[in-house]
């Protein structure tokens, strides 16, 4: 080889090694457009239905119910505002006084509202449950969206895996039940995307009940000596049985992925049975497990994309103390799931993001049904329930207010750009052309 | 005629219909032979559901059928978790881990590793392996002393053929 060949072939060969390791699952070089703004990502969906008023707008029951002077706060970790001080329903109980008199302490030091990106008045692209879960995961409006089926359109934990190269583990859906096809929302059907590059779900309150332990926690705690042959074994069966990419009906993740995931349940199994689990302070609903199951699994793995699940509040249907009850313990539980990340995950704490929407508002006219304090309740299906807020906060994020009840500024499809922008994927996501045409990375709309 | 006479007329009259009655059986045969009808790799395009996968696997290892109530607590459970792989190996671990299972000792599947993987084979995939496919169960259980049946019956269970018939 004379000395011209060998510098072609060896600067070949060492490009060829630099640029390897960088190929996304795409097949595409690393298509990063921005600058990374964190680590990590914790999205709430803040859903089953939240009234502007008795949220953003401290309105307590003064709007709801006619009460006058009975506005105020009752969102105190999430928004600034005095706390209400007549009819005080949405607290915890306690003996000798009137259900719900005594409020749960404010966790934070400082609001969310005092720290973060505030959007007060946001439009919901949908009045129903699903569809706007489907709006805070795909950015897409999703009008044709249907029950029981996977989102048509990509989800972000697919864009993040696909044009980021993040493996599955990095990405993760914690959803509140298994009810209301919420356990399909961590993958689309989508061609392009899919389950190839979905992330992991739990629907936890399921996955770690009795049943749940019943059905999976005896199971063998296998070495990785067993484990090798076993998975040997069934890769050269599957690989013999060759399934094509439309007949893929679950996740998939690595060999080692999927031990650690085994590892994770049975330890939460055993956390369970010896009381070792975090728990919010006040943390009797099933949304404040879900939270605590959420930080679970953000303390073992540290995934780059959580999506979390709540929808306590939806029994506004027929409860409006029971709604005011939820919309409080929200506010707690997302409180305490911010300082759970800062506190006890350091690898976390000070990189990450949080982002906070509800799914959809609830409507300005009440239903005839009356609760146990003669309290009328709310359904969603009117202008109102278009009526939305987000909030995000965490590393770099501006303390800004940005729009108003008379000036509303962006949309709930806004979240998937957002979350986009922050991992510096936003180009590739938007020439993909599958997300509202009008939404925008709330970065760009301030 | 008299009446004794008609009797017997009678008599022999009924007699003859029921002998013109009587028909010797018919054997027909088609040529058709009996032969074990077997599951073929290429033509299970039909995914089994939560359901029918819990169902066959429990009939599959305890040789009695699953309740109604343990069917429907195992499809939500599974259904819970993204992964599914996850899930069956999890759900497979804890069948393991009781003692009334029915599977074959590893000293009998070391015995005659042949007719263990051929049954194997049938067992789970209701069919018999290719001469490929025998021969590489054959040479891995034989090279690997640590391989165990269930094991063996793990990879079966959770592989992707097992989800379709």
């Amino acid at each position: 080889m004379n000395r011209k060949n060998f510098i072609t072939k060896s600067s070949v060969a060492l490009g060829g090694g630099i640029l390897a390791p960088y190929i996304l699952p795409s097949g595409s070089l690393f298509a990063k457009s921005g600058s990374q703004k964190a680590d990590h990502v914790v999205l709430v969906m803040f859903a089953g239905g939240v009234r502007q008023q008795e949220s953003i707008l401290g309105r307590y029951l003064e709007d709801s119910q006619g009460i006058s002077g009975a506005a105020g706060n009752i969102m105190p970790n999430l928004f600034e505002g005095n706390a209400p001080t007549k009819k005080i329903a949405y607290g915890t109980s306690v003996s000798g006084m009137p259900a719900g008199s005594e409020p749960i302490p404010k966790l934070l030091t400082q609001s969310m509202e005092k720290s973060g990106l505030l959007f007060p008045e946001v439009k919901a692209q949908s009045a129903g449950h699903y569809v706007g879960l489907n709006t805070l995961l795909t950015g897409n409006a999703g009008t044709a969206q249907g029950l029981k089926v996977r989102p048509s359109y990509p989800t972000i934990f697919e864009y993040l895996r696909k044009h980021a190269g993040f493996k599955a583990t990095d990405t993760w859906f914690i959803a509140n039940g298994i009810g209301n096809s919420t356990p399909l929302l961590n993958s689309s059907n989508h061609k392009d995307y899919g389950l190839n590059y979905g992330a992991n779900m739990f629907a936890a309150p399921v996955t770690f009940s009795s049943s749940g332990k019943e059905i999976l926690g005896n199971s063998k705690t296998y070495s990785r000596t067993d484990l090798e042959p076993m998975y040997f074994m069934k890769n050269f069966l599957d690989q013999s049985f060759a399934l094509t990419q439309d007949q893929i009906t679950s996740i998939s993740n690595t060999d080692e992925e999927r031990t650690r995931i085994k590892d994770f349940i049975k330890s939460v199994f055993e956390k369970q049975q010896a009381g070792q689990l975090a728990l919010p302070p006040v943390s009797n609903s099933g949304d404040a497990k879900n939270i605590m199951y959420a930080a679970e699994v953000l303390r073992e793995f540290k995934p780059k994309m959580l999506a979390v699940n709540i929808s306590g509040v939806d029994s506004c249907h027929s409860n409006f103390t029971g709604y005011l009850q939820s919309l409080h313990r929200a506010d707690h539980i997302t409180g305490w799931l911010w300082q759970y990340i800062q506190n006890n995950i350091p690898e976390m704490s000070g990189n990450t993001i949080l982002i906070v929407a509800p799914e959809c508002g609830r409507n300005e006219t009440p239903n005839p049904i009356l609760d146990q304090n003669d309290w009328v309740s709310y359904d969603h299906s009117d202008a109102n329930a278009l009526r939305v807020w987000s909030l995000m906060l965490g590393k770099g994020v501006p303390n800004m207010r940005v729009g108003s009840s008379a000036q509303p500024v962006g949309r709930l499809t806004d979240i998937v750009p957002t979350i986009a922008d922050i991992f510096g994927i936003l180009d590739p996501i938007t020439n993909a052309g599958l997300i509202d045409p009008l939404a925008k990375s709330l970065y760009s709309r301030i | 005629m008299n009446m004794r006479n008609l009797n017997k007329v009678i008599g022999l009259i009924i007699f003859a219909c029921l002998v013109a009655s009587c028909k010797k059986e018919q054997h027909i045969g088609y040529g058709v032979e009996n032969i074990n009808v077997y599951e073929d790799k290429s033509r299970k395009t039909k995914k089994k559901n939560d359901a029918e996968y819990i169902s066959i696997l429990y009939t599959n290892l305890y040789q009695t059928a699953i309740s109604p109530n343990q069917l429907y607590k195992t499809q939500n459970v599974l259904y819970s978790i993204g992964d599914q792989d996850v899930a069956s190996e999890m759900l497979l671990s804890n069948y393991f881990n009781t003692g009334s299972i029915q599977l074959p000792s590893n000293a009998l599947m070391r015995q005659d590793i042949e007719a263990f993987v051929i049954n194997t084979y049938k067992r789970f995939y209701l069919r018999y392996p290719s001469e490929g496919e025998k021969a590489f169960f054959k040479q891995y259980i034989l090279k690997n002393s640590a391989v165990s049946v269930e094991m063996v019956y793990t990879a079966f269970a959770t592989s992707d053929e097992y989800q379709y018939y």
